[in-house]
């Protein structure tokens, strides 16, 4: 089975299927092209749980080698702990090998920044730049400089992270956490990480050499193993985090999944509790978030679909909480970027805090459903097909800052390109399931008109 | 300056501009390809590059299917031992041999631990410059795992090729400079075992060495000093990756590297009598040695994959190259400095004899070997005049052009490494050897330098 437009090369990274569109080659030129635009010093190296791991970061150090970087590989661990260690460690970058939440076959590079975030879009504009002219300063053999490893990234990141939370309240409360790791990147870390807050913990899928055992989105139909878990080991809340560890999707009591999008709004209502200020969430984030800021009267602020365009105009506004619907929580102050730790440590503060159970927390907040849709769509389509959602809603309300997003007073739905995958996002969230999916069909019609 | 040379059996340049990660992926590629998605081994020496050439290859290999026998740092002949031992389809050793340390290059071997012979480099180079590489998704993580009791295999390996009682009874004292490269530590395993005192110089595997790797007396600059000190009873420079060695002897004399085959060939014939294969530039000590024990030498172009290919077809005892590059066959398929030293106390413990009194039994030979800088096109025309020169002798023409007389020959090749040409004189007097260099020199000189000046 060929794949031959599986390459994406975009500001999420450079993805692929490893071996086949993600070659060697790619990975070694673009590491070198990376090391050439961070200048020479260390480069942190991380990875997720996928078998074409060990292929990709042997490349990633040759190319990283030659230009006169120094590779420090901290072996497997989840993509927020690797853009911790870089900040902390002072190193000039960092390159995550993982694909997030693509499928077992696929890899990718993220490049990360020395301040710990990923490259922002011009950034990452001039490292693609450096990586077309194909021309890198190779250093002569006696400037070569040799690898590391360093393994103390995970025990660093979790202090940071416990010094943030009132440790002291959660471990008193002894929780029980299910926990789902798709055995992916937090495999080992996760576990740890609640046992460190004084939990007990259940965990299905924490063995890093056995691929997903499930589809790697932590989104409400993969878990159901989770949800069992929950109710049969009667844990108080169950965690499902994707494959590089940056996304959270959570569980209460009574087993029922939240849905991921619920995360940043349960997040947000704890965090604004503690301190209020803006709160900054993309386009396709449940209006739950809105609900949630009310509360504390904050005021929330959306932005284009990706973290850095969130983080950016977090730093712009001095937010302290934001995130994205996908099941990524971002609290700048701790860790600038989506990290499922974070997001652990909250959510057990807001229980121990409250001394309420999740179920009793989720419904502080009103009810709504959304619906996910996916539209196999070229890149050359796009376009078009946008201005035709745009034709469809024409008197309506309208965001345009990423695709189409069109407002009612109680519902809304969002079209966009994906920049990870060739096809069309459309979302949509309203009071009732029907009504959601009504919204989704009446774009899917348009888009392809029922054959008569 | 951009230094990239690429034959069929390795490619080798000066890291940087020239030897790059994306080459040797592309070159890895192209062998995993060749190796049909089969386990290949893998070994590289002490130099800085061969950390990044390494991860380069071990990627390339990889993406294209293959399993890694990863031996880690380890002299070439242990990568060729465990492709033989463990049935893989090939070996690369990542290592620069007895080039300088700016230098790196990729070695493949083929499933019989040789070096890739022209037609099947011929084949990979193919595969190269087509770029078409096998491409296995990775379904499953491929492992690059070491290889345990792989290097106590190869020492009692090299024990059952050796008369190891009779140098164990001997308790010799060895001195050896192993240029901080990947030989210390398995030398000194092997001696251990031999009932020898081993005392190194420059042991310590090091990313940059402590002289130039080539073992020619030139760099034998801190052995002959700790041999007149200790008067032991060798003394040996080994390159980096263990391929040629070259010898000091019991007065601290040193012995050119031309020495090592014609000595590994007096007493190793005499336990296995058998054909020799050199190349047309080694000293013709071999045809002294071969000769007196009735056996013959075969002469082939200049190159280990060459002499040794040969010595494979031919069922040789031995193949080497005037570098010091020896190995002793069926035991070894490649040049191999460990075995070769085992050969010379084998001799000198069953020939009750030191290694200076084994040096005076060779043939007292005056040679002159010089280099003539010049572009390709010079040098072709050069070697032309010189064949056209010296018709009436009938010379052979395989690689440059080999001319011979009773007492004297000389020899005229384009070097496969650098942009100049090798002139190679031996004879039985010193004022022969003077003339014949003169002559040639002039006659390669006025050929290159008429075309340039015209």
């Amino acid at each position: 089975m060929t794949h031959p437009l599986s390459l994406k090369i975009g500001i999420t990274g450079v993805r692929g299927i490893a071996g086949q569109s993600l070659t060697p080659q790619l990975v070694t030129s673009f590491a070198a092209a990376f090391g050439t635009y961070c200048g020479s010093g260390p480069v942190i190296i991380g990875t997720d749980t996928r078998p074409s791991r060990e292929m990709v970061t042997h490349a990633a150090i040759a190319g990283l080698l030659s230009v006169g970087c120094t590779p420090v590989s901290l072996g497997i661990v989840p993509l927020p702990v690797l853009q911790h260690h870089v900040r902390r460690t002072a190193a000039v970058g960092g390159i995550c090998i993982t694909a997030s939440h693509n499928p077992l076959e696929w890899n990718a590079l993220k490049f990360v920044g020395p301040d710990g975030m990923a490259l922002r879009p011009n950034q990452f504009a001039e490292l693609t730049d450096l990586y077309h002219q194909g021309v890198y300063p190779r250093v002569t053999a006696q400037r070569i400089t040799n690898c590391q490893t360093d393994d103390s990234a995970i025990a660093a990141h979790r202090e940071t992270v416990l010094t943030a939370v009132n440790e002291v309240a959660i471990r008193s409360r002894h929780f029980k956490a299910a926990l789902d790791c798709c055995n992916g990147a937090a495999s080992a870390a996760a576990p740890e990480f609640l046992r460190a807050l004084g939990c007990e913990v259940v965990p299905i899928h924490t063995e890093p050499e056995k691929g997903f055992p499930r589809d790697p989105e932590p989104i409400a139909e993969n878990i159901d193993e989770l949800r069992r878990l929950v109710k049969e080991a009667g844990a108080e809340v169950g965690f499902a985090l994707d494959a590089d560890g940056d996304r959270l999707a959570l569980v209460n009591e009574r087993g029922e999944a939240l849905g991921e999008d619920c995360t940043i709004a349960l997040v947000a209502d704890h965090a604004l509790g503690r301190r209020g200020g803006p709160v900054v969430v993309s386009m396709s984030t449940s209006r739950l978030v809105e609900d949630a800021a009310a509360r504390h009267n904050s005021v929330v602020y959306r932005t284009k679909v990706g973290e850095v365009h969130v983080l950016e105009r977090m730093y712009a506004l001095g937010s302290r909480v934001g995130g994205e619907g996908n099941g990524g929580v971002i609290l700048p102050a701790i860790n600038p970027c989506r990290d499922s730790f974070v997001g652990m440590a909250f959510v057990l503060e807001a229980l121990a805090e409250n001394r309420a159970k999740l179920s009793e927390l989720r419904n502080r907040l009103p009810a709504y459903s959304m619906i996910k849709q996916k539209l196999g769509c070229r890149s050359r389509d796009v376009l078009p097909f946008l201005r035709l959602v745009r034709h469809l809603f024409r008197d309506e309300e309208m965001d345009l800052t990423d695709g189409v997003r069109v407002l009612w007073p109680d519902r809304w739905i969002h079209v966009r390109g994906s920049n990870t995958e060739s096809v069309i996002r459309i979302i949509a969230e309203a009071p009732t399931e029907a009504d959601a999916r009504q919204l989704v069909q009446r774009v899917m019609e348009y888009l392809r008109p029922p054959e008569v | 300056m951009r230094e990239l040379k690429i034959s069929t059996s390795w490619v080798r340049g000066v890291v940087g501009d020239a030897l790059t990660p994306e080459l040797a992926v592309n070159f890895a590629c192209a062998f995993g390809t060749w190796a049909e998605g089969s386990p290949v081994a893998l070994g590289r020496d002490t130099r800085r590059s061969s950390v990044m050439l390494r991860s380069a290859v071990v990627a390339g290999l990889m993406s294209t299917g293959c399993d890694i026998i990863d031996l880690g740092i380890c002299p070439t002949p242990l990568v060729s031992f465990a492709v033989r031992e463990l049935g893989c389809a090939g070996g690369i050793a990542v290592t620069g041999s007895h080039n300088d340390s700016e230098w790196n290059a990729l070695k493949f071997i083929g499933p019989d631990g040789a070096l890739l012979n022209t037609v099947r480099g011929e084949e990979l180079l193919d595969i190269y410059h087509a770029s078409v590489f096998a491409s296995k998704p990775c379904g499953h993580l491929h492992l690059s795992q070491g290889s345990p009791g792989m290097v106590t295999r190869y020492v009692e390996h090299l024990f059952a090729a050796l008369d190891a009682d009779a140098i164990r009874e001997r308790k010799y004292r060895i001195v050896i400079d192993f240029c901080n490269g990947a030989c210390g530590g398995i030398t000194a395993l092997f001696l251990r075992e031999l009932n020898c005192e081993l005392l190194p110089v420059n042991d310590a595997p090091r990313d940059t060495f402590a002289h130039p790797p080539a073992p020619t007396p030139a760099n034998m600059i801190d052995l002959l000093p700790e041999m007149r000190v200790t008067h032991a009873d060798l003394g040996a420079a080994v390159n980096v990756d263990g391929d040629r060695i070259a010898f000091v002897t019991n007065e601290a004399f040193p012995l050119s590297e031309e020495f090592t085959l014609p000595l590994a060939a007096l007493g190793r014939l005499a336990r296995r009598p058998g054909v020799i294969v050199t190349s047309l530039s080694t000293s013709r000590m071999i045809e002294a040695v071969a000769r007196s024990r009735g056996q013959h030498v075969i002469r082939t172009s200049v190159g280990e994959s060459y002499v040794m290919d040969r010595g494979l077809i031919e069922g040789a005892v031995l193949a080497g190259e005037g570098s010091g590059g020896v190995g002793a066959l069926p035991f070894t398929s490649t040049f191999d400095a460990l075995l070769t030293l085992g050969i010379l106390l084998e001799t000198m413990a069953t020939r009750d004899s030191s290694i200076g009194e084994l040096a005076r039994e060779l043939p007292h030979l005056a040679m002159r070997k010089g280099e003539l800088p010049c572009q390709p096109d010079q040098a072709y025309r050069a070697v032309e005049s010189l064949r056209v020169n010296y018709e009436s002798q009938q010379p052979d023409c395989t690689d440059g052009i080999r001319v011979e007389w009773e007492d004297s020959w000389l020899h005229v090749r384009v070097s496969t490494t650098e942009p100049l040409l090798r002139v190679i004189v031996e004879a039985e007097s010193e004022d022969r050897a003077d003339e014949l260099y003169q002559e040639a020199m002039g006659m390669a000189r006025r050929a290159a330098g008429r075309e340039k000046g015209v």
